[in-house]
């Protein structure tokens, strides 16, 4: 499962989940910004240098829409990941 | 001298001993009423904080509640403030400047503590997340301490059940210079059951408490617990808060302390260059 931060932007801003599994979130900074990749429901912050990769260890989750967005800029549009 | 006079002075004798030996025990402090969870600051980040705690309805001597020194809680605001910085990207190193302003006026330095704190593997790597704490702590004797200088160490656990985190950090605190440095080790503990309902506005419930030396308990009444109700969250802006309302449930704590903590991060730049590797555990 992957998470590219480029141009301002999340791809994708929606990620889809099977609820009831773990699964690891590889997020890619693609751009020259440095990123804080946060979020607040599933308990999550990591700081991504720019050009770098970072894993993202989440536990099963209940149904439901978890959000995540960048801390360092409240203008980057927030994502969410939707477990079903 | 009959049996039961000599029994009395032995008694006598041993009381005071005991006073003279014993020491007002820091196990709640009044100047961070904060549970710490697993994370830590990332590598280069680094946090501004102002912890805040006014005694409402206390005791009116010095050594009894949240006051270990000679200046009573009852109407005084701890006031500290504190500058993380995330060395590593699983250890933290912070500072910490202890004011306090008690009921007959004036702000005045109270203390000083230089902490280190980490977090062990990743997340989700063991049943619970683990962390550490150690602190070293310098008082102004006697007024706010009877304790010159003390070494607390905290394992940190935190488990999180969906959107509740449960945080505990059982404290061992030892005395290295002052009253009771000829004592065992003091036990005492915070914990803090969190849901993240919104990132603006949460509610949480924090305990605090102490229960006297590991070898030897001081009696239930004189214990301190407290019980705080919180709110927490996230200011527009990222200026973080908690606050919450404190109520003693002993004889031996203050009766109504009120907290209010706010912090501010950002990045600063890190002095290590290599970030943490995902299969590391203590680095």
């Amino acid at each position: 499962m992957e998470i590219h931060f480029a141009d301002g932007h999340f791809v994708p801003e929606k990620l889809s989940v099977q609820a009831g599994s773990p699964f690891v979130i590889k997020v890619v900074n693609l751009s020259s910004e440095r990123i804080e990749f946060e979020s607040f429901k599933l308990n999550r912050e990591k700081v991504v240098e720019p050009g770098k990769t970072i894993l993202v260890k989440v536990p099963a989750l209940r149904p439901g829409t978890y959000d995540f967005f960048d801390d360092f800029n409240e203008k980057v549009p927030e994502g969410s990941i939707v477990a079903q | 001298m009959n049996t039961r006079r000599l029994a009395t002075l032995a008694a006598l004798a041993l009381a005071a001993g005991s006073t003279l030996s014993s020491r007002c025990l820091a196990l709640v402090d009044a100047w961070e009423f904060e549970v710490y969870p697993y994370n830590t600051l990332s590598r280069g980040m680094a946090e501004f904080e102002t912890d805040n705690s006014f005694v409402s309805s206390g005791h009116e001597l010095g050594g009894d509640g949240l006051s270990n020194g000679t200046v009573p809680s009852r109407r005084t605001w701890y006031n500290s403030y504190e500058v993380t910085y995330g060395l590593t990207d699983r250890i933290e190193a912070a500072l910490y400047l202890n004011m306090a302003e008690p009921a007959s006026g004036g702000l005045r330095w109270a203390g000083d503590n230089l902490r280190l704190r980490g977090r062990l593997f990743d997340e989700e790597t063991l049943p619970v997340n683990l962390g550490w704490y150690l602190e070293l702590e310098w008082h102004k004797t006697p007024q706010f301490d009877d304790a010159v200088r003390e070494l607390e160490f905290r394992p940190i656990i935190e488990k999180d059940f969906g959107r509740l985190a449960l945080m505990v950090n059982p404290k061992f605190e030892k005395v290295l210079a002052g009253a009771g440095h000829d004592q065992g080790v003091e036990f005492g503990y915070d914990a803090a059951v969190h849901y993240r309902w919104t990132r603006r506005l949460s509610p949480g419930l924090e305990f605090y408490g102490g229960t006297g030396l590991i070898d030897q308990a001081d009696p239930g009444t004189s214990q301190q617990h407290y019980i705080f109700p919180t709110v927490w969250g996230e200011f527009p802006g990222g200026l973080e808060y908690n606050f919450g309302v404190g109520y003693g449930l002993t004889r031996g704590s203050d009766r109504v302390v009120f907290k209010f903590n706010v912090e501010l991060e950002g990045f600063v730049g890190a002095i290590i260059k290599k970030a943490s590797s995902d299969r590391g555990w203590f680095f």
